[in-house]
């Protein structure tokens, strides 16, 4: 029973890693807080549904299509919300969180119109499938999620630390007007981290519709705003954070609903996000808070 | 004479729009010491539930259920508001945003207290006891040549109508003082602000917990003129709604809160069929507005220029 418990919280928690790693890249590089992230993550579970479900296909190219469908989100996110507001003078810090909520609305509310308020089921062909071990039981779909989040984690870790474009990426983070005066196209390596964080989005998007065989455009707004905690929870910008956060949020989750009262589950992250920021404001693994953000 | 004039249903949009009034000025005092609350909607909350549950359970007066509603969420704006001065900007705004959703959560699941997601019925309306405590002292709506219900929209306008120019006026003369000068030199920096002498904690928590009376008043208000709540109505798409009236219409300027909340409340009213698309047209309109005209609508320069065209046109006279 614990065994289960703890296996049904880390694949709901490497979930959560990979949509806070989104949110995490995106501060890390432009400082600002992508509010429309959730929502991009949504349409990706959408791709996903209408993929598997209306048009019958296999699941990795249901995966291509959300990547595809989200990183073009990504793309259109950044030239029209993200890069007019930058070093823009006179525009205040807040321009792009408020803009970014616009853009959540906007898709939240456009999905509604197109798919209905509705929840959708995710089919998936292996869903009941499951191995027991002994008195344990584990299905498949468990697995399939858990390790596509390990090569993601893993991939963007690797990604960041050995390849040229993963350490102009991080150079950018740490300052951008040095990172340009290096000659790193910093204007390409934003475009790059926003398309990036979003493609990661779309990924998780299509393994929560997995994971819960449901889709609902009300779930950006839900599974977007637990990513903002683990992200605060983590260390903003911290890619380690995000990840270790991830994993905690989704522990203590399943947890309490085994073992607590569950209609409180979606107050968790939230506690935990105001309880940390009044403790320790800089997150688990942040070293210091950035100022005037 | 007078009754056909008056059309319920107008007077309903109008005290709706006054409520928001309320709720746009409850983010645009934070924000005038540069505090960005997305908590709003959950302070209306909590002053919508104290408000109704005193009200239905312990049968008090109306308006003190609305004060003691206020004054609650006022408190507790001011236990948040003192750890989160170590938060400023983003982070303040996911820590009450992060609050709100607390809250709601609370309604939703403490059942035996707040009914849960079904919400409060039965809550006493302002309207109807107003006209019951007319009739007590001797006036009925037929001596102004009024039907019943046309009398009881009127008095909430009415009430409504006061309390908003009340708020108004006191934000406007506050702001035009030493606290409100105070407010606006924290917003444009901080640092300076207290090199000067201003104590920031001070009047951080002050215009922090005047935004969550306010909201408080706003909700405890919303209550009694519904007569029906629930967990629903304080959700995070309220709060973005909130925030919305007051970076449309100017976030630099009270006037500018008070247009957005007019303007925003009328528009799916007078457009009907624009109502089913309110939210994208509202997205679409914040992404612009950001790139074009991120204080607003309405901001200082423009306020001046009004002014000096008027001047002009009356020396022309």
């Amino acid at each position: 029973m614990l065994l289960e418990q703890f296996i049904n919280g880390m694949t709901l928690g490497s979930i959560y890693a990979i949509v806070a790693l989104g949110f995490t890249l995106v501060f890390g590089v432009l400082g600002i807080i992508n509010m429309a992230h959730g929502e991009i993550f949504m349409v990706g579970a959408f791709v996903g549904v209408m993929t598997t479900g209306v048009l019958g296909w296999p699941l990795w190219l249901a995966f291509v299509a959300s990547i595809v469908v989200t990183s073009i989100l990504g793309y259109l996110l950044e030239t029209f919300t993200l890069r007019p507001l930058r070093g823009k003078r006179g525009v205040s810090h807040l321009a792009p969180l408020i803009s970014t909520i616009g853009v959540s609305i906007l898709l939240e509310n456009l999905s509604h119109h197109l798919f209905g308020a509705g929840n959708k089921p995710f089919r998936t062909e292996f869903a009941e499938m499951s191995i027991e071990i002994g008195s344990l039981t584990i299905y498949i779909v468990q697995i399939v999620i858990f390790v596509i989040s390990i090569i993601l984690m893993i991939g963007l870790s690797i990604w960041l630390s050995k390849t040229k474009a993963g350490k102009a990426l991080r150079a950018t983070a740490e300052n951008l007007e040095t990172a340009s005066i290096l000659g790193v196209d910093t204007k390409k390596i934003i475009t790059l981290t926003v398309i990036i964080a979003s493609a990661m989005g779309g990924i998780a998007g299509i393994l929560v519709g997995m994971a819960f065989n449901s889709v609902s455009p009300q779930m950006g707004l839900a599974i977007g705003l637990k990513g903002l905690a683990i992200i605060i929870l983590g260390g903003m910008g911290n890619v380690k954070g995000a990840m270790v956060g991830g994993l905690i949020l989704g522990l203590s989750e399943t947890f309490l609903v085994a073992y607590g009262d569950s209609g409180y589950r979606d107050a968790i992250a939230f506690i935990m996000i105001i309880v940390i920021l009044l403790l320790r404001p800089q997150g688990i693994f942040g070293s210091k808070i950035a100022e005037g953000r | 004479m007078l009754a056909d004039f008056i059309n319920p249903y107008h007077l309903q949009i109008a005290s709706f729009i006054l409520i928001n009034i309320l709720l746009a000025i409850s983010v645009y005092v934070p924000l005038s010491s540069g505090q960005l609350s997305l908590g709003s909607a959950g302070f209306m909350g909590v002053g919508a539930y104290t408000s109704a549950l005193l009200t239905i359970h312990f049968d008090l007066p109306i308006f003190v259920g609305v004060l003691v509603g206020a004054a609650v969420a006022g408190c507790l704006g001011i236990i948040i508001g003192i750890p989160s001065l170590r938060l400023s900007g983003v982070y303040l705004a996911i820590a009450t945003l992060g609050l709100g959703e607390v809250i709601r959560v609370i309604f939703v699941n403490w059942e035996s207290l707040t009914k849960g997601s079904i919400g409060l019925t039965g809550i006493p309306q302002m309207g109807r006891e107003l006209l019951k405590l007319a009739r007590n002292v001797g006036i009925e709506p037929a001596m102004f040549g009024l039907r019943n219900n046309q009398f009881v929209y009127l008095m909430v306008f009415v009430i409504l109508l006061i309390l908003v120019i009340g708020t108004i006026w006191f934000v406007f003369r506050q702001q035009n003082s030493r606290i409100g000068r105070s407010f606006s030199s924290i917003q444009m920096d901080e640092k300076a602000a207290e090199s000067m002498g201003i104590n920031i904690t001070y009047f951080k928590v002050l215009s922090f917990s005047q935004g969550a009376f306010l909201a408080g008043l706003a909700g405890a208000l919303f209550a009694h003129v519904m007569g029906y709540i629930s967990p629903s109505d304080f959700s995070y798409h309220r709060a973005v709604e909130i925030l919305i009236f007051t970076v449309f219409g100017g976030s630099e300027v009270i006037i500018g809160s008070i247009f957005g909340a007019i303007f925003l409340t009328l528009i799916p009213e007078v457009l009907r069929f624009v109502s089913e698309y309110r939210y994208i047209i509202y997205g679409i309109m914040l992404v612009i507005l950001m790139a074009v005209r991120p204080q607003g609508i309405l901001d200082i320069h423009l306020l001046s220029k009004f002014k000096r065209l008027k001047r002009s046109k009356g020396g022309v006279r």
